[in-house]
């Protein structure tokens, strides 16, 4: 017969943060936490009492409420914390709720607490969990470790070594390693732990992991199936909901996307990404007042956390523009100079938008004193303007006559899309409108031509084993084309190369590493970047590369 | 974006109306618990009326609470958004969670509860729905034996069963019956042990790994003399 009860916890040395907008479950916590000699306990009562508190001091322990009334949830505070670096590796997060829900299910490693606690929060239930996870933690710190240097490579040798003996988490570490080699660009390694966790159990995350892989490798009908499989079922799984939309819009069904993301909305609408995406979706099908109540949202949601972008402003002041209300237009772009005021593109745009607005409601002269004052600065920053603006703003310029603007605009949006047919497609479109069909002609051939013949010297440079000549050349474009995704991981390259051959090098090793998680960012589905960010890991390191 | 607000708004009334429901029960019970501890349990004392009231009044309070819960969760299931996430759980961990939760009632009534779990047995499950389960049969259990109440787990060829036995007078043969008529998805309107046999059943058969599937056996006799409900998941 086995023990009946375990003994508490010492709990003596181990830090705690309680977050947790009720006085009396924060006493209920902090009573329990006692019991088992807890003395370093801090409470906060709202989210930014908690985030100031994390700002301090690295917990051992946090617990959690994940609905703390009104404003940010326990989960908008776990993901600043993760962004902003504000947990110790070993941390544990505990995520108090008063039912299990939605977002409870098939988060990734970065959206996921360590776990849930479902009240009433007994005794036996917090000291077992806390006893389990705070194990658990401290095996996989060194992973995490890892993780945070961007040494997937590393991350995952831990992890096997870990898989060896450590059964209790053998799927805990199954599932990170198959995130981790999904970030190194291994899908074959994640596929197959994806497969052998389907063959056991249908398990939402495991099919969700096929489904990213599919979508990655531009397979949209294979990840469509899998994703289907999951939302039909459940519409608890929000995750494989927006994967599902990116998947429709892929697919060219702006329906479906549309339904998908209002089913994931309806269930959990405090998400500011997905609001955000509505209105994308909802904008393209001329559901204009859909898209507005979504953008709104999204920059409502998203005002006061690290997700706060100029995308959702600008696009709200466009489906103004487009429905004639113009003074709703120039608020959102009001509402833009303030929120991000320390954000100096997003000031620029914040005014240089208002150009067309301006132009709608006849104020000429204005638009044009506009565009003159912010001529020079719209040139410099052409290349940092985001691709929806520059399309929004050539129109208006060409139309004030403002050639050289637009044409610097659109040059360097070209240069940095030169291989996306889509843009080239619709910058002629707009040198057409305007008469300019020949002068637009000339300008599209002549940047992307730019653009590519740069990449071929690169590479021809390279193959005659002028490294440093063709490192010289692609550093120089890349101060000109700073948002091409090609252009990057072909810098990378070139820089890994020489490294490998002569050496690690800190300032190589950085520009290196800069330069892929720029181009991931710009497209997260491209695997050369996780398979550039392992060989950079293998420079100088004896290890071999992973089966 | 509904066709039917007022639909909705009494549907969203209703499941907050219960949320509420479920939070004062659940205040309910902490300060009936406390009130029992506050009243001493020193090695002399006899149980008192006043506290074996008290415990039956923590009783009843858990026994709705529990109801609320897995109508809940039932509601959720049938509009297909309970977030249902299965994972590896130490069962040793359930088992004595579960029973912490029904000890004072097990004391006020001089029942002797124990159980037997490996403690590195692991079972794929969703925790809140499996330890809904073990708690309502707990307490059902406590409700009906004469002297003692085991909860055993343990590891079976296709997964593990939970199994939790007494030595009461056992089920009455029409619920017998009734178990039988749950698993064949027939539905049965006869009181409260209705919903509990039914969400039991509902959460055995959402657990399921290839073309295998939960499912819950009810028996007399066993080890005791007395019930003994199973619920096996594959």
């Amino acid at each position: 017969m086995s023990i009946r009860t375990q003994p508490p916890p010492d709990l003596s040395r181990t830090s705690f943060l309680i977050i947790e907008d009720f006085e009396g479950m924060r006493a209920i916590l902090r009573d329990i936490l006692g019991r088992a000699g807890a003395s370093r306990i801090t409470l906060a009562a709202s989210a930014g009492n908690a985030i100031a508190m994390l700002e301090r001091q690295r917990y051992d322990v946090i617990l959690c409420d994940l609905h703390l009334g009104q404003g940010k949830s326990g989960q908008d505070i776990l993901e600043e914390a993760r962004h902003r670096a504000l947990l110790a590796p070993h941390a544990v997060w505990l995520m108090v709720s008063s039912e299990k829900a939605a977002e409870m299910v098939t988060g990734t490693v970065e959206s996921r607490p360590d776990d849930y606690l479902i009240k009433p929060i007994t005794e036996t239930l917090l000291f077992a969990r806390l006893s389990r996870q705070m194990a658990k933690k401290r095996a996989l710190a060194p992973i995490e470790v890892a993780m945070r240097e961007h040494e997937y490579l590393k991350a995952l040798r831990l992890a096997d070594a870990q898989l060896e003996n450590d059964k209790p988490h053998a799927w805990d570490l199954k599932r990170l390693k198959a995130e981790l080699a999904m970030h190194s660009g291994e899908h074959g390694m994640a596929r197959s732990i994806y497969k052998e966790a389907l063959d056991l159990r249908d398990l939402p995350w495991a099919r969700l992991g096929l489904a990213k892989i599919h979508f990655n490798e531009g397979r949209f009908e294979d990840a469509r199936q899998e994703l289907e499989e999951i939302t039909g079922g459940n519409r608890a799984y929000l995750e494989a909901h927006d994967w599902l939309a990116r998947t429709l819009d892929k697919l060219g069904d702006q329906d479906g996307a549309q339904d998908v993301l209002q089913r994931a909305l309806a269930t959990s609408p405090r998400a500011p990404l997905r609001q955000l995406h509505l209105g994308e979706v909802a904008y393209r099908r001329g559901e204009l007042g859909t898209a507005t109540q979504a953008f709104q949202h999204s920059i409502d949601l998203a005002r006061n956390t690290p997700l706060k972008s100029p995308r959702a402003y600008l696009a709200l002041s466009q489906v103004q523009l487009d429905q004639n209300h113009t003074d709703a237009a120039l608020k959102a772009l009001a509402a833009l100079s303030g929120d991000m005021a320390d954000n100096t593109t997003a000031q620029l745009l914040a005014q240089a938008m208002q150009i067309p607005v301006r132009l709608k409601t006849g104020e000429h002269s204005m638009a044009e004193r506009l565009a003159a004052q912010l001529a020079q600065e719209l040139k410099t920053e052409a290349r940092n303007l985001p691709p929806e603006a520059v399309f929004n703003l050539a129109a208006p310029l060409l139309e004030l006559g403002d050639k050289n603007t637009a044409a610097a605009l659109l040059g360097s949006l070209i240069g940095n899309n030169h291989e996306h047919p889509e843009y080239l497609e619709r910058a002629q479109t707009i040198y057409t409108r305007a008469g300019l069909e020949d002068e637009g002609r000339e300008l599209v051939q002549r940047s992307a031509r730019a653009a590519s013949d740069i990449m071929n010297r690169g590479v021809k440079l390279a193959r005659e084993g002028k490294l440093g000549e063709a490192i010289e050349l692609t550093r120089e474009a890349r101060a000109q084309m700073p948002n091409n995704a090609r252009l990057l991981l072909n810098h990378a390259f070139l820089l890994i190369a020489w490294m490998e051959r002569h050496g690690r090098q800190t300032v190589l090793n950085q520009e290196a590493r800069t330069c892929i998680e720029l181009a991931r960012n710009l497209k997260p589905e491209d695997k050369r970047a996780g398979e550039l960010l392992t060989r950079l890991e293998l420079i100088g390191n004896d290890f071999e590369t992973p089966a | 974006m509904t066709a039917d607000p007022q639909k909705l708004d009494i549907s969203t009334f209703l499941l907050s109306s219960i949320h509420d429901m479920k939070n004062s029960l659940g205040m309910m019970s902490a300060y009936l618990e406390d009130a029992l501890n506050e009243s001493g349990r020193d090695e002399t004392s006899v149980e008192t009326p006043a506290r074996r009231k008290t415990a039956q009044a923590l009783y009843e309070a858990q026994r709705v609470s529990n109801h609320l819960i897995q109508l809940l969760a039932l509601y959720k299931i049938d509009q297909s958004f309970y977030p249902f996430d299965p994972q590896d759980q130490p069962l040793a961990d359930l088992a004595r969670e579960a029973l912490a939760r029904a000890q004072p009632l097990a004391d006020s009534k001089g029942v002797d509860l124990d159980f037997d779990c490996p403690e590195d047995l692991y079972g794929w499950l969703d925790y809140e729905l499996v330890f809904g389960v073990v708690v309502q049969t707990l307490h059902n259990a406590l409700h009906y034996t004469r002297s003692r109440v085991f909860l055993s787990a343990a590891a079976s060829e296709t997964g593990v069963i939970i199994s939790i036995e007494d030595d009461g007078p056992g089920f009455p043969d029409f619920l017998l019956e009734q178990g039988n008529a749950a698993q064949r998805g027939i539905s049965f309107e006869t009181g409260s042990t209705g919903l509990g046999l039914y969400f039991a059943d509902v959460v055995a058969r959402l657990h399921k790994a290839g073309d295998r599937t939960g499912q819950i056996l009810l028996a007399n006799g066993g080890r005791f003399g007395g019930g003994c409900f199973s619920l096996l998941l594959p």
